[in-house]
């Protein structure tokens, strides 16, 4: 019955978005998002093209989106990324939207800049939020040993509630250390015995202890989240990590793709990883290690200002920490492939501010709670609830708590002007990419067909053409500068090719030569990611 | 087609080597230690293309059919397939559940002697496994991975094209070193054709070389203080044009990067790891080897052979990484190491990143720190093997080029007019002399190399149901102790696995009676145990120490004889009835 029930809902969405294509009022499934992307790809012919990287081992295919101006590789890209976090829905429809409002309202983009949008990494994770079973995931479908113990996936979730959410149990227990918080009893904490607080209670996720281990759901169905399956800071033997970085078809995929995109100046993942809101933080002593764990000094400074365009854009503030543990996508795209590296998740709950009657609560959840009571949001939290649970014959157990999804995806209602506000401001970055210009170009004849050219090459882009990280790495491209000699010139003094590292934003470099002969040479200067300029000098 | 045609040269070349040294068996006298009269006839003093390795291992697959099984496990970057040989006696056990040998060779293509002594020590197991009991005991136990060659594109390139010694160690990915966007477009060229690039040198009146009046192979440095009466000259660097006009020559040789920095052990991206590709086993060949180990959870030991210095090497490969190393290890390290040293004299043994180089990505760092297997790297060949006394410097090379070597090994300087340059000479050693073992000695080093992972393959955990005791309870209940041992000196988990779980636990079975309990016991003569509460039949046993042994014990209810399984993953498999 229940496969059949998912067919038809996920058919009804399927009719839902080729009638009414941009204004859907849920969340898109893979399938939905895939037969959306076919219809943009195929109404923009010119300036879009949908190839599939791979398929996961879950048989979903991971999509690339390329938006241009129907020649990708000329121009400096930026590639947008989403489904970074399984359980991340918004970024699927962030990353999504964002094709759909530049191919309707900011086409005129594509003539400088080439995008590169993966609309959704983890693809065998986010169907969990469309199932009939609702947890967060950000596993793919691949078969693990979460906890190394020999057997695979022999201790997953059970809904003991019958309510299609994984939520938590709660069992009365002296030697538990989990108490009800005071300002919403509803929430359970631990309990501080430094305060004098005296636990009450043992929680653990909703389910069954299957193998009898003592862990609950500990090794259920998958796998290796895409986000901490990188190179930075990797993981090793963690649930979710792999067996080593990189090991999974999609991170592989995308990596083999975008290490093939010369023109990549930068890199934007909505994702639980974010320095936008508040910049990452240059710390010299861990910037001077060989193992390289700071953000460097200029591009600290660069990072403060895009960070303050975007609080100026997006009006939103009280963003939580950084939710990366290492191997995650974002710091892969900054720390090992040098480019400018941007996150955020795009949303989260605003902070309830309260007032002398109605006090915010100071725990987070707590807080949260205010504010989706406030916002109207009636399914925030599953009331506690009573069950008969085999792993604790004689007591009491309830099931209940704050349901997943819901602090990281906001009602769909409000998704529409959080995708608007971020390609605006994605449209602003964009505009700063760094752009190479020839100018004040200056021929002195020094006399018996001799000339002294000189001209300044200007960056007139107000972002750098490398980031300092990217200086350092083999796979950012240096500036090529190279003279094209007619039949009879010769280089008396100065360089035929030289490579430049980086011009940075708004500056210039001045270069010069002493050149033999007469005739037309044309001077180049370039590199994939600044697009080339050239002119041509008559001596 | 080309390739083809070569291959079938190659397999015509060796029948008919075959039938020149098919003589009669009555004209040999057996050599102690060498197999006496082999089905497959290899010369151990030459070097093998990866066309000609592949050919031998398929004779040797071929002539023993219940000793090998060959196997491509992956395909290079240009499509050649990596020829694996899984040797034991097929007859005997279960082949992958026996406790795994992994040996490569050949990672840094320029490194060639690895392709030699894994083909020498897949030859020697399946040639001696009748005559001698040793090999006949261990290929009854233990399971032997050998990949020959673990780069054969750019082994052939190092054979077949222009290079150094010291060229191309790279694989075959085409990469962009001098960032102009153009691939390998400026790689060596061997002007004076003599298939090694050596150096070129021109004369010149501010020079600071002379030539060496005692001996014309050689160039001196001037001092400060000399006063010269002879020619000077320069170093112009290696032998090669500018390719592609930019004003520099040979900057952009085929490849470049490193496949051995390339590992997902603590692996880091080029600029804080130079040689690292894209992602750990980017490297196709790499990504081939990994997988292959990873569906092997009985590999226990492994051996990867470079060249050189005469080194035997343990990780950790980066000094930020000395805490994976713990000391139980280190001691099960120390011990193999040190009687390899034993064996291979003019070896020494060492660690990578306190007497070599501090290194991320590499091989022997991914096979401890990611699976848990006790790993050495040899560095083959040193200059001590020319005269058996100390490793000596270049002007030991030269002396023994002409001693041993006869002037085989040196191309003797000569005038060639250079694009560039123009009137230059050019001269040096041949790419195959200083780091590739001269072929008089190669079957020695082979062999002595061979004698090492054996011993390194023999202290692979050996487990056996030493004794199950029974003792009458009452009431018709029993207490069955069983006693596993483990006969050598690793541990069925090394101490590194142990602490983050890498490999499942030991699994020790019951069968026929009704199991009421089940407990490991800690202390026999207090009584001390430890019970497993769930599914008690079968006991999880976290490690089965090295020279060491576990106890376990269970309750049972009626039944008669049992029997008692033991199930490592790298231990293997081991059944016992009752008496």
């Amino acid at each position: 019955m229940k496969p059949k029930l998912l067919y038809i809902l996920s058919g009804w969405f399927l009719i839902s978005s080729t009638t009414a294509l941009f204004s859907q009022n849920n969340y898109r499934t893979h399938h939905t998002v895939t037969a959306n992307l076919k219809t943009l790809a195929a109404k923009n012919a010119s300036n879009a093209t949908l190839v599939s990287l791979t398929k996961t081992i879950g048989g979903k295919d991971i999509w690339v989106l390329t938006l241009s101006n129907g020649k990708p590789d000329s121009n400096p890209a930026m590639a947008v990324v989403g489904g970074v976090d399984g359980s991340h829905v918004l970024g699927i429809e962030l990353a999504t939207k964002f094709a759909e409002n530049v191919l309707r309202n900011h086409k005129d983009v594509l003539e400088n800049t080439t995008f590169y949008i993966f609309p959704n990494m983890s693809p065998d994770a986010s169907e969990q939020y469309f199932s009939t079973l609702k947890y967060e995931r950000q596993a793919n479908a691949k078969k693990t040993d979460d906890d190394r113990d020999g057997e695979t996936n022999e201790d997953g979730f059970e809904d003991l509630n019958k309510d299609g959410l994984i939520t938590l149990i709660r069992i009365e227990d002296p030697t538990g250390d989990y108490m009800p918080l005071e300002e919403d009893p509803r929430i359970m904490v631990k309990a501080d015995s430094n305060k004098g607080e005296k636990g009450t209670y043992k929680v653990f996720s909703e389910g069954i202890d299957n193998d009898k281990d003592g862990a609950f759901n500990e090794d259920g169905v998958g796998g290796v989240y895409f986000n901490k399956n990188f190179t930075y800071d990797p993981p090793y033997f963690k649930s979710g990590a792999g067996e080593h970085p990189v090991s999974e078809l999609e991170n592989r995929a995308l990596l083999d793709f975008l290490y093939e995109r010369w023109n990549l100046y930068s890199i934007f993942t909505f994702g639980p990883a974010n320095n936008l809101s508040e910049p990452l933080k240059y710390n010299a002593s861990n910037a001077k290690k060989r193992v390289v764990s700071s953000i460097l000094e200029n591009d600290a400074k660069l990072n403060k200002q895009l960070s303050e365009k975007y609080t100026k854009i997006i009006k939103a503030k009280d963003a939580p920490t950084s939710g990366t543990h290492g191997g995650g996508f974002f710091e892969w795209s900054y720390f090992h492939f040098g480019r400018i590296a941007l996150s955020t998740p795009g949303w989260w709950a605003p902070k309830f501010e309260g007032d002398s009657i109605n006090k915010a609560p100071k725990n987070k959840d707590a807080n949260f709670l205010k504010w989706a009571e406030q916002e109207n949001i009636s399914n925030a939290f599953v009331a506690w609830k009573s069950v008969s649970h085999p792993d604790f014959p004689n007591k009491k157990v309830e099931v209940g708590g704050i349901s997943p999804f819901i602090q990281k995806n906001p009602p769909y209602a409000m998704v529409d002007s959080i995708a608007t506000k971020h390609t605006a401001f994605i449209l602003e970055v964009v505009k700063m990419q760094p752009s190479l210009l020839f100018t004040n170009l200056k021929e002195e004849q020094l006399g018996s067909g001799l000339t002294r050219i000189t001209v300044d090459l200007h960056n007139q882009g107000m972002l750098p053409t490398h980031t300092e990280m990217g200086t350092k790495s083999r796979w950012v491209r240096k500036i090529n500068i190279t003279v094209d000699l007619a039949k009879g010139q010769e280089i008396i003094s100065g360089k035929k090719r030289q490579l430049i590292s980086n011009i940075d934003e708004d500056s210039t470099i001045h270069l010069s030569w002493l050149i033999k002969g007469k005739g037309k040479l044309s001077v180049k200067a370039g590199a994939p990611q600044t697009g080339t300029n050239e002119i041509t000098i008559n001596l | 087609m080309k390739s083809y045609i070569y291959l079938m040269a190659l397999v015509v070349s060796g029948l008919m080597s075959t039938t020149v040294e098919a003589q009669n068996v009555n004209d040999f006298f057996r050599a102690a230690g060498s197999p006496h009269n082999p089905k497959v006839k290899i010369a151990f003093n030459k070097y093998y293309t990866s066309e000609g390795l592949a050919a031998i291992s398929k004779q040797i697959a071929e002539a023993h059919p219940n000793l090998v099984k060959r196997q491509s496990i992956g395909k290079s970057t240009q499509g050649r397939d990596i020829w694996m040989l899984a040797i034991t006696d097929y007859s005997v056990g279960d082949a992958n559940r026996k406790p795994g040998f992994y040996v490569d060779g050949n990672i840094h293509s320029n490194e060639i002697q690895g392709g030699e002594i894994c083909t020498y020590t897949a030859w020697y197991l399946t040639e001696s496994f009748s005559d001698v009991a040793y090999i006949k005991e261990m290929l009854k136990d233990r399971i032997f991975y050998i990949v020959p060659t673990i780069n054969p594109d750019a082994r052939n390139n190092y054979m077949k094209e222009g290079n150094t010694a010291h060229s191309p160690r790279s694989g075959m990915i085409a990469l962009d070193d001098d960032s102009d966007g153009l691939f390998d477009e400026d790689g060596y060229d061997d002007l004076d054709g003599d298939g090694s690039i050596t150096m070129m040198r021109r004369k010149s009146p501010n020079g600071n070389m002379i030539v060496d009046p005692l001996d014309p192979r050689k160039m001196i440095q001037i001092g400060p203080d000399d006063i010269v009466t002879t020619q000077r000259y320069e170093y112009l660097g290696s032998e090669g044009l500018d390719n592609d006009g930019d004003g520099r020559i040979n900057e952009d040789v085929p490849g470049y990067y490193d496949p051995n920095r390339d590992w997902g052990w603590k692996w880091q991206p080029d600029y804080v790891q130079r040689g690292a590709y894209k992602y750990p086993f980017s490297v196709p060949e790499n990504r081939a080897i990994a997988d292959f180990v990873l569906s092997r959870p009985n590999i226990a030991g492994a051996q990867s052979f470079h060249n050189s210095g005469g080194m035997i090497l343990r990780g950790p490969g980066a000094e930020e990484d000395v805490a994976t190393y713990n000391r139980a290890d280190v001691r099960i390290y120390d011990a193999i190491g040190k009687k390899g040293a034993e064996l291979l004299p003019g070896y020494r043994y060492m660690t990578v990143y306190k007497d070599l180089y501090s290194v991320f990505g590499g091989e022997l760092d991914w096979f401890y720190g990611s699976r848990g297997v006790y790993t050495f790297t040899n560095e083959i060949f040193t200059g001590f093997a020319y005269y058996k006394n100390k490793d000596g410097d270049r002007d030991q090379a030269y002396k023994a080029e002409k001693d041993l070597l006869l002037g085989d090994g040196f191309t003797n300087w000569n005038a060639y007019n250079h694009p560039t340059f123009g009137a230059i000479e050019i001269g040096g050693f041949k790419k195959n002399v200083g780091r590739a073992t001269p072929g008089f000695m190669l079957e020695e080093e082979a062999h002595r190399n061979m004698v090492f992972t054996f011993y390194h393959a023999h202290h692979m955990p050996l487990l056996s149901v030493d004794s199950i005791t029974e003792k009458s309870l009452g009431n018709g209940l029993k207490e069955i102790t069983a006693i596993i041992k483990n006969d050598r000196l690793m541990p069925t988990h090394a101490s590194q696995d142990l602490k983050y779980k890498i490999e499942r636990p030991d699994y020790i079975s019951i069968s026929g009676a009704n199991v009421l309990a089940g407990m490991i016991v800690d202390n026999d003569d207090f009584n001390i145990t430890t019970e497993q509460k769930n599914n008690p039949s079968k006991i999880k046993v976290g490690n089965i120490p090295g020279n060491d042994i576990v106890k376990v014990r269970w309750i049972v209810k009626g039944g008669g004889k049992v029997t008692i399984a033991v199930d490592s993953a790298k231990g293997g498999l081991v059944t016992k009835k009752q008496n």
